[in-house]
Order: structure tokens, then C-alpha cells, then sequence
């Protein structure tokens, strides 16, 4: 390469490198915070403060006692100091919780804040024919369509509100996907999650618009942990849109969700995610640290597809899975994964085909640019009695910088011989050619490398709802900038 | 009792030096990897440590026929009985001896346990500028019963030679015998190295094998490993490029059945610009056997212009047989390709229709299509002998009575 070109791209890379995150700011909204720290008392407050019957502080207690017994996971291929858990404020709500019939009641602030974002609730409400449930720093402040989707049978609200309205559908599935016991995180969440969304599609019935919650983090210092319930009931249908932006803060912040989704016979479930939560600054200070387990159960002939768009946090450590349990039941996983600056990801799936003629494909796209790295990790097992299962997975990585890295880690374990697996993975980067092909014909090298990377995304961002395809461009945009026009 | 045990009343009673001590003591302390060594995840050595083994060797004269039996008829040939060198070719430009010791980097605990117990090995030295025309064959015959064994071996090639290599390790009785086997190859500038490892031994037999190789500029370095027999086998080959234009290129063919289980470690450490590896591993599961392959790639930062590719494919065909594949790539450079790619399935049906409508029966139509599976790799090795023997073996292993050597 000629010296004046490798100048350009060092500039370009710079340009990449030192683009600011946009959605820094933060809300004063009052909070009612519980001191910090973690204790069993801790615990019982947060059960007190949401009214919870006895059942379900049991189950905090059982899981705060099991976290108290496990050991933070170092197996991902991350640094970071590990978060201290008693310096985190467990729980923080919005002083007054506001029963909102129409969104003028809104707190002004808050308003403005989602305005900033871009959302604008009653854009939405009225065009986009989504109902929003919007979690602000673990309680749930407005939602919507809820009557709507009441005539349909379909249950869609805060978890507070379900484990109160429906104890005996909480009762039974919560952990039953994801068990306190799992790891670490999941340990942690289950003791101590505040709020979250909580979903139930009746027998038959598809979900006539798309279900979605925001999710922000906003008090410094507090830990969210989001606990989502998603189940799809025999022959039903669902597409579930989560997306998360947080404020610029210069502390660590702590993110520990479960997500848990229930795919009955037949039934589809659709989960997107959008995220962006503040990945620090370009010297790695700050940012989020996303420690996120999400796991689907289908049963049979059941589908359950994952796409996710991973721009945000300083660190994350998310696997979202399927269990193949019933016969011809069908697992998804689309990924695309963007590290910048001193980002680090350690993201991918887990395909665990037990059921008979079941199929998972996996396609994960990874770009990492700057000082940052990007791993994917993989499982693909097919047991001894998931006969004529069949696997595809492709993980590309593409490499912007010679600073930063890009690993792949799948395990693949077959056990029976009637079932297919594919793998293929490829780390490349934009090929010198591509981009001259493109100058040649007049496209700046920005507008080119925006042009690659949408084309190399385009498989992930297919599958995601028009809504969220946009945003989710949006963002590679931003986390690209400089180099995506 | 066990393999430790062994090792603890056979260390009390040797004279080794103090840094050997200190090295057997913190193994016997640490004792040998467990399935949550994540290099050992799908391996157990928990049932080969079981065993009894008598460490001492007693080294039993061995007679021109069996050699003949298992050599491959070339004129360079080293033999080992028992450890013991019991014949080493004259060549020119090339010197032959016996053990010598050698300074290992890897600190992997089997080979900690190697390099303080070995006695026996070769050390191979090419002279500069030497192009072998014959390749050098390697026997280590071994007669103890449940012996365990440990060959620690170098290879130094001068600047600008050339050479090939065949090795077979060969049990001589049916007893479960265990070999800790470690080679060292160092490639200076402009060599051409190619090692082939035939490991056809006695169905009992266990072996865990590493070869590290250092490659210096313009160097290139062929390995090609083929199993066929023993119940248990773990090959952790490593490559290290220290200079630029440097070529790795990997072949393995397995081909199990019954109990047997086979391990594939690769490693190649991409350090220096320019430079290109190659890995084809096959592997064909009949019965209960088991696979495992780890193939690890990793790009130096700074280590631009890499070409690295990496295939593993298997095919299942039986209920009970089973493969864990994982292809890892560590990429820190970011003007290079590198790609893998893993399959696993089974023969296709249409094909075998096909063949047996034209009145091919089924074990020789399945024997075909597994051969034209695992030829691509044995097509690799430049060996004549090497590769019609793989065929051979292959053929053998498959119940059929057919010559591919077409």
C-alpha cells in the first residue's frame, strides 16, 4: 500500500475512532434509592417495596443464597475489573410511579429524553402500530396498548404487575428456562431484579403488532436487572423488539438481565435486539457492562429466532440460546456485533438440539475497529436422540485497524450420525480492491466502507422488523462514524 | 495404584538432576490434566492413569523380520527397541545419535513429565545446503508389557536442505502400553521438512504425541498424521513462524472404529508477515469411536499479509460414534484472510444408490465414497510408500478388498 493511502486510512481510522457517543445525557428525575450494597435485607426490601407474596421472595432469597456460593465466570475472553458488588444500588424507581392514561402526562424530562432518542411514544403510538413499554431505571412508566391487546387475551406488562395479576403463570415458568442456580449473572438477577416485562400469548392467537420495550439506564451508579418472560402458548405468534440506549456516565455500570422465552407446540417467537448502552469513552473509561443470559425453550415444531445488533457497552458477555426440545422444532441466531474504541464482546449462541429433525442456523457478523475486540463463541450440540438434525453457522469477522482483534471460539459436539453440521468462518477486511472498485466510479471511501458494511450486515439486518432495521442502521452509522457515511 | 502411583515409587528410586526433580514433583502434585482443562474438555485421561505400567524398560533384542514386517522397505532406517538406537543409517550430511537433552518452551505438564523422565530419543542434525533424496524412516519398537514410555526427540535441518520423514511407533505385544512422545523440529532459512507420522499401532496401545516446530524465513514445513490404530490417541502439533514466507501445511487422516479415540490439537502461531499455513484433518467414526479436533489459529499483531486456512470434516457413520470440533481462530492483525470451516455428516444416500444399482455392494460403495472423502488429505503426502500404505490401511479398516491405488 502506498504511504499516502495508508495515511488516509490511519486518518479515517482516527475519524472512526474518536467519534463521540450520541446519546450521552441524563434525566433528573427524582429517584427513591435503597442505600447500596447487597445483603439479604437488600433483598427482602426490594420484595417489600413491590408487594411480592411470599412464593416469590422465597425464590429471591433461594437465588441471592446460591450467588453467595458461585464465582464470578473468568472463561470469556475479556479484562475488566471486576464490578464490587456491594458498592451497587440494587434498586431505584421513579418517586412516583405515574398512572398514565394518555401520554401527556408524562414527566416533561422524560419526554424530552425519549424525544432526543428519537422515539417519540406517540409517533409510535399512532404510526408505527407499536405498543411501548418503557422500563426507566427498573420501573415501568408508560404503557400502551395494553387494552388492545387485552381483547386478544394477550397479557403484555410489567413482571411486578404480572407476578401480582398472574402469580400462577410467573409461578410456573419463571426459571424454569434460565434456573436461578444457572450462573453467576442469571444468580444474581434473580435475587435482586426489579422489573421488567412480562408476556403471555394465549393458544392461536397472533400478536397483532409488535411488542417492544426501551430500556435505559439512568441513575449513576445503579445496576439495572431487567427480567423478561416472553411465553408463546400453543400454535401463537409473537415478535418482541427490545432496544437499549443509556446515558454517558463515567462509572461502570452493571447490566444483568435474563431474558427467558417459552415456545409451546407450534408456536413462533420472533426477539430483536437493538443495543447501544454506553460503551465508554475512547480510552475505555466508563461504559456499561452487559452480562445479559438469554435462553428460549421451543417445543415442538416451535421456532424461536434471535437477531440482535450489539453496538453499545464496554463490555458484553451475552449468549443468547435455544433449547431444541420438541421434534422439528427450529432455533435462530443473527448477529451483528460492532466494537470500537476499547470495546470488548464476547457474544454468540448456544444450539442445543435434543429433539428429533430439529435445525438451528447461526449467522454472526462481527466488526471490530479501533483498540477493541471481538469474539464469537458458539455451541452447536446435537445429542444422541436429535436424529436427521441440521446445523448451519457462519461467523465472518471483519477487521477495521491493525489494532484491534477479532476471535472465534465454536464448539461443536455431534453425537448421533443422521445429522448434518456446517460451520464456516472467515476474518478478513475490506479488501483494497472493493473500495477502489467503488472510487473508480466516483464513491468517496467513506461512502464505500458504509457501502461494504451494510452489505456485509445485510443478512442480520434483513431480519429485523422495519422499525428497528432502520435505528439498527443508525447505529452502525454511529458507532462507525467517519467511516460510514 | 495407577499411573502416578508408578511414577512416584519408579522417580524415588533414578538419580535425575535437581531441576528435573522439581519439575516431577510439582507434576506429581498437579497430576496429569482433567477434562476442565479446557485444552482437555472432550479428552479424558482418567481411565489411561488408571492402569498399571511398568516404566523401566527392558530392551529385548528384536529380529530382522519383524522390522521388515513393519518398515516401509526404505533404505534410511532408524530403529529403536526399547528406547535403545539399535541401528542408524550413514548419510551424508546428515548426523544420527541418540538422546540428547533439549531446552522445550512448551510448559504443557505432559511435556514437563517428558522432559524429566526421558532417557531415549534421536537427535537429527542436516548439515546446510543438503537435499535428501531418500527419506528417512523411524521405527521405535517397543516389547515391554504395559510399558510407559517416554521419546523426546530433536530435529535440526541447516539452512537450504531438504528432507522427508516417515515415524511408526510399534507395539510388539498386545498389552496396553502408554508413549509420551515429543518431537522438536527446527526449520532454519529455505528448508523443506516433511514429517509423516503413521499411527497404526496395537489396538490397546495409547499414545500422546506433540511435535513443536520452529520455522525460520522462506521455510516451509509439511506434518502429516494418519490414524488408523490404538485406543487412544492425542496429537498436539504446534507451529511457530519466526520469520516471513514461512509455510505450515497440516494433513491428518483418521479413520476409527470400536473404542478407539482420537484427539487432533493443532496450533500454529502466525508471528512474523507474509506467511501462509494450510490444515486439511479428516476423520472417519465407525462403531463407538471418537474425535475431538481443536484447531487453534492465531495472527501476531503486526502479522499482516497472512493466508491461513483450516478445514476439519467428519463423517459419522455409525449410531454410536461421536466428534467434538472446535476451530478457533485468534486474529490481531487485520490485513489477512483467514477462514475455517467444519463439517459433519454422513455418506450420501444417492450416491450409494447409485453405485449399488450398478451392482457395487454396499461396503465397497461406502468403502469408495469414505476413500474419496479422505484421499484430498492423503493426496498431500509426496511419500509414495506413505500413501499407498494409507490406502492400504484404509482399505483394511473399511472390511473391503479394494485397491485405490489407481
Amino acid at each position: 500500500m502506498s504511504e499516502q493511502k495508508r495515511q488516509s486510512e490511519d486518518k479515517l481510522l482516527e475519524k472512526v475512532t474518536s467519534s463521540e457517543y450520541k446519546y450521552g445525557f441524563t434525566t433528573d428525575v427524582e429517584s427513591d434509592t435503597i442505600p447500596k450494597g447487597l445483603s439479604e435485607d437488600v433483598v427482602r426490601i426490594i420484595s417489600a417495596k413491590k408487594n411480592e407474596p411470599e412464593w416469590m421472595l422465597q425464590y429471591r432469597l433461594k437465588a441471592y443464597n446460591a450467588w453467595l456460593e458461585m464465582e464470578e465466570p473468568n472463561w470469556a475472553n475479556i479484562n475488566y475489573t471486576k464490578p464490587n458488588y456491594q458498592e451497587i444500588i440494587y434498586y431505584s424507581a421513579p418517586k412516583q410511579k405515574p398512572v398514565l392514561d394518555s401520554l401527556d402526562d408524562l414527566d416533561p424530562e422524560m419526554k424530552e429524553m425519549f424525544d432526543k432518542l428519537g422515539i417519540s411514544i406517540d409517533e409510535q403510538n399512532k404510526l408505527a402500530n407499536v405498543a411501548v413499554d418503557i422500563v426507566m431505571d427498573s420501573v415501568s412508566v408508560a404503557t400502551s396498548f395494553k387494552e388492545t391487546l387485552a381483547e386478544k387475551g394477550i397479557i403484555f406488562c410489567p413482571i411486578s404487575d404480572a407476578i401480582q395479576d398472574h402469580p400462577e403463570l410467573v409461578k410456573k415458568y419463571l426459571g424454569s428456562v434460565v434456573p436461578a442456580r444457572d450462573n453467576f449473572f442469571s444468580a444474581l438477577n434473580a435475587a435482586v431484579f426489579s422489573d421488567g416485562s412480562f408476556c403471555y400469548i394465549p393458544k392461536g392467537v397472533k400478536c397483532p403488532m409488535e411488542l417492544s420495550t426501551y430500556f435505559r439506564i439512568n441513575e449513576a451508579g445503579t445496576g439495572q436487572f431487567e427480567r423478561t418472560l416472553l411465553i408463546a402458548d400453543e400454535g401463537s405468534q409473537v415478535s418482541y423488539l427490545e432496544g437499549c440506549t443509556a446515558p454517558m456516565r463515567d462509572e461502570n455500570q452493571l447490566h444483568a438481565a435474563v431474558v427467558e422465552l417459552i415456545a409451546m407446540d407450534n408456536a413462533d417467537i420472533k426477539y430483536s435486539t437493538v443495543q447501544n448502552w454506553y460503551p465508554g469513552n475512547a480510552e475505555g473509561v466508563g461504559g456499561v457492562f452487559n452480562f445479559v443470559t438469554k435462553r428460549g425453550i421451543c417445543h415442538k415444531s416451535a421456532k424461536i429466532s434471535w437477531t440482535q445488533v450489539e453496538t453499545g457497552s464496554a463490555v458484553t458477555w451475552k449468549y443468547p440460546s435455544c433449547i431444541l426440545k420438541g421434534d422439528n422444532s427450529i432455533g435462530e441466531f443473527f448477529s451483528v456485533a460492532v466494537t470500537n474504541n476499547r470495546q470488548q464482546a464476547d457474544t454468540g449462541t448456544k444450539m442445543i438440539h435434543l429433539g428429533k429433525n430439529t435445525k438451528s442456523t447461526i449467522i454472526a457478523k462481527g466488526i471490530s475497529a479501533g483498540k477493541s475486540e471481538g469474539n464469537y463463541r458458539g455451541l452447536v450440540r446435537i445429542s444422541k436422540g436429535a436424529t436427521n438434525s441440521r446445523n448451519f453457522s457462519q461467523c465472518d469477522s471483519l477487521l477495521m485497524g491493525n489494532k484491534c482483534g477479532s476471535h472465534t471460539f465454536p464448539y461443536i459436539e455431534v453425537k448421533n450420525n443422521s445429522s448434518k453440521v456446517e460451520h464456516e468462518a472467515t476474518t478478513s477486511k475490506i479488501g483494497e480492491d472493493q473500495i477502489f472498485y467503488c472510487n473508480q466510479r466516483g464513491i468517496g471511501t467513506e461512502a464505500a466502507i458504509a457501502l461494504i458494511v451494510n452489505g456485509y450486515c445485510k443478512d442480520v439486518l434483513n431480519q429485523l422488523p422495519m422499525e428497528f432495521a432502520v435505528e439498527a442502521q443508525k447505529l452502525l452509522e454511529i458507532s462507525l462514524e467517519g467511516s460510514v457515511g | 495404584m495407577g499411573l502416578i502411583k508408578n511414577i512416584k515409587s519408579y522417580s524415588e528410586g533414578i538419580q535425575i538432576s535437581a531441576e528435573k526433580r522439581e519439575i516431577l514433583t510439582s507434576f506429581l502434585s498437579n497430576g496429569f490434566p482433567t477434562t476442565k482443562d479446557e485444552e482437555w474438555k472432550y479428552t479424558s485421561l482418567k481411565k489411561v492413569i488408571a492402569n498399571e505400567y511398568s516404566i523401566e524398560n527392558k530392551g529385548t533384542i528384536i529380529d530382522s523380520s519383524v522390522i521388515e514386517k513393519y518398515s516401509l522397505g526404505l533404505k534410511n532406517k532408524i530403529i529403536f527397541s526399547d528406547g535403545r538406537l539399535i541401528n542408524s543409517p550413514s548419510i551424508k550430511g546428515v548426523n544420527i545419535n541418540g538422546f540428547s537433552e533439549f531446552e522445550s518452551a512448551n510448559t504443557d505438564s505432559i511435556l514437563q513429565l517428558n522432559k524429566a523422565l526421558s532417557k531415549n530419543g534421536f537427535t537429527i542434525s542436516v548439515d546446510k545446503n543438503t537435499a535428501l533424496e531418500n527419506p528417512i524412516e523411524i521405527l521405535f519398537f517397543s516389547t515391554t508389557v504395559n510399558g510407559f514410555s517416554q521419546y523426546r526427540n530433536q530435529i535440526s535441518i541447516g539452512e537450504n536442505s531438504e528432507v522427508k520423514f516417515i515415524e511408526r511407533l510399534q507395539n510388539l505385544n498386545n498389552s496396553a502400553s502408554f508413549v509420551n512422545h515429543f518431537t522438536q523440529i527446527n526449520c532454519a532459512e529455505n528448508t523443506k521438512v516433511e514429517y509423516n507420522k503413521i499411527q497404526n499401532n496395537t489396538a490397546e496401545s495409547q499414545l500422546i504425541d506433540t511435535v513443536n516446530v520452529y520455522q525460520e524465513q522462506d521455510s516451509t514445513c509439511n506434518i502429516n498424521t494418519l490414524i488408523f490404530g490404538g485406543s487412544f490417541i492425542r496429537n498436539n502439533l504446534n507451529f511457530e513462524q519466526n520469520g516471513s514466507n514461512c509455510e505450515s501445511n497440516m494433513n491428518g487422516v483418521s479413520i476409527l472404529n470400536n473404542n478407539q479415540l482420537a484427539d487432533n490439537h493443532t496450533f500454529v502461531d502466525h508471528k512474523s508477515a507474509h506467511c501462509r499455513s494450510n490444515e486439511m484433518y479428516k476423520g472417519v467414526y465407525l462403531d463407538n469411536s471418537k474425535g475431538v479436533f481443536n484447531g487453534k489459529i492465531m495472527v501476531r499483531p503486526d502479522a499482516q499479509k497472512i493466508d491461513a486456512f483450516q478445514s476439519n470434516n467428519n463423517l459419522l457413520l455409525s449410531d454410536t460414534s461421536s466428534i467434538d470440533s472446535k476451530p478457533q481462530l485468534e486474529i490481531y492483525a487485520d490485513d489477512v484472510k483467514c477462514s475455517h470451516g467444519c463439517t459433519i455428516g454422513q455418506l450420501d444416500d444417492d450416491a450409494l444408490f447409485y453405485m449399488r444399482s450398478r451392482g457395487i455392494g454396499i461396503e465397497e460403495a461406502k468403502a469408495v465414497l469414505t476413500y474419496a472423502f479422505a484421499s484430498e488429505a492423503i493426496e498431500n503426502i509426496s511419500v509414495e510408500q506413505v500413501k499407498s500404505l494409507a490406502k492400504k490401511l484404509l482399505a483394511k479398516k473399511l472390511n473391503v478388498d479394494l485397491d485405490f491405488s489407481l
